[in-house]
């Protein structure tokens, strides 16, 4: 190969490469150009692969093994159930289905398909979307409390931002609801943990740790008494006009595998859908 | 990459975008499973120019980012990073030897995993990313990595050594 025709093309793949870093940036900084686009690939193109992810989601997890588990009863099941992480999820999906009997509002069920960016869990991709009801700013939860909300749906997916996304807010109060708050991403963890912060927090109040923090229904996106977390202990940032608490999320968006979307909540109180009987480890036994 | 490879090349990269979607979910544990979808462009990477390496990375990013848009254009900032230096380094140092196959793969995602992160903000927790959660995700794309390689020697046209 001719020295020119190397230089050439070392030359084009330079440009190539600048080309791609320049849309990228100006992806990051110009985010509405992506989002449009990426609803729409998410309807079209990636329909097919999202479609494989739903099915492989759903027969892991599943409802198809603990339908059969249901039915079946046998020994080998129930041995399966000693195996942790099978436990766990099935310990999950048992709450889901006793909040969703609960439940005094209409809601969807959803698979979470996973994605393999470190980023997933901050916004996560569900596997129910406008043809089933889902609509955008509808709240999404799990068993153990508030996951986040509806961003975007399109025909068979959702896309919701969940708390740990740094935009998130919640207006929310403490138990047993004197004490109200503005709860948002605490951008630090406790070990392994992601936390929240109670912010707004009036200095004349004091929140003991152990509260259970549920949303207060202002705002009109969240429903009052879906809980949040539980209060850990004043934050070290103070400001001096308010107090800010860090808050133990009640539920984990990167573990969670099924979701309900509650459609059109409204200002009904659905605390005593969360009600602890539903968690405790009783519920861990096969009926 | 000659002209009676690529049907071959083609086939392993669909291979692997298909376990990507069918089979990743299955195996739980997102934040640590193998990422075949990197897998495939750092082996489509290594064996075309830096610019196309580069497309390639741009492409497969712009997917990820329209199914997790925490901040649209990380991911594909991150990939097209990726491609190209991976696209570059085989030109360096790259022999047909699976541990640095490995070496190379683990190394694309653990960066790719730091690109997206650095991008994307603070959203706290960003030391568990990089130096727990990421390093394990490198290792097992690593090691799934070694296992096509090994597998597919054949049709990957490649030699490998110990």
């Amino acid at each position: 190969m001719p020295p020119g025709t190397v230089r050439s093309l070392t030359r084009r793949d330079t440009v190539l490469f600048s080309l791609c870093v320049g849309l990228s940036v100006v992806l990051l900084f110009i985010p509405e150009i992506g989002t449009s686009v990426a609803a729409v690939a998410r309807s079209t193109v990636l329909r097919p692969v999202l479609w494989l992810q739903a099915w492989a989601e759903a027969s892991r997890t599943s409802r198809a093994r603990f339908e059969r588990l249901r039915a079946e009863r046998d020994s080998a099941a129930y041995a399966a159930q000693f195996l942790p992480s099978l436990r766990a999820e099935n310990l999950r999906l048992r709450g889901l289905l006793g909040l969703a009997r609960r439940l005094p509002v209409p809601y969807v069920a959803a698979e979470v398909l996973h994605q393999s960016l470190p980023t997933d869990g901050r916004t996560l991709l569900v596997s129910a979307g406008s043809d089933r009801g889902a609509q955008p700013f509808d709240p999404v939860v799990g068993p153990e409390g508030l996951v986040g909300v509806v961003r975007a749906v399109e025909k068979g997916t959702s896309l919701v931002m969940t708390w740990a996304h740094p935009e998130f807010r919640a207006s929310a109060y403490a138990e047993p609801g004197t004490v109200f708050g503005v709860v948002a991403p605490a951008l630090r963890m406790a070990g392994a943990e992601y936390l929240l912060q109670l912010r707004g927090v009036a200095v004349r109040d004091t929140i003991a740790p152990g509260t259970l923090v549920v949303t207060s229904g202002l705002g009109g996106v969240y429903p009052p008494g879906i809980p949040i977390g539980t209060v850990l202990g004043p934050a070290a940032e103070d400001t001096g006009w308010e107090r800010i608490y860090l808050v133990r999320p009640a539920s984990s968006p990167e573990l969670a595998t099924h979701v309900l979307i509650l459609r059109t909540p409204g200002s009904r109180d659905l605390a005593p859908a969360f009600a602890p009987p539903a968690l405790e480890p009783a519920a861990d036994s096969l009926p | 990459m000659t002209r009676s490879d690529r049907p071959r090349l083609v086939a392993v990269l669909g291979l692997l975008v298909v376990l990507h979607f069918g089979l990743r979910p299955r195996l739980g544990w997102s934040q640590v499973a193998p990422d075949f979808l990197v897998l495939a462009l750092l082996l489509y990477a290594i064996r075309s120019r830096p610019g196309r390496a580069a497309v390639a990375g741009f492409a497969v990013g712009l997917l990820l980012d329209a199914l997790v848009p925490a901040r649209f254009g990380a991911a594909a900032l991150a990939h097209t990073v990726v491609g190209y230096l991976a696209a570059w380094g085989r030109a360096v140092f790259f022999p047909d030897n699976l541990l640095v196959n490995g070496a190379v793969m683990a190394t694309g995602v653990w960066l790719r995993n730091a690109i997206v992160l650095l991008a994307s903000g603070n959203g706290g927790g960003l030391g568990m990313q990089l130096f727990v959660w990421s390093p394990l995700q490198a290792l097992t794309t690593a090691a799934t990595g070694a296992l096509v390689l090994f597998v597919f020697r054949d049709w990957l046209d490649i030699r490998l050594e110990a």
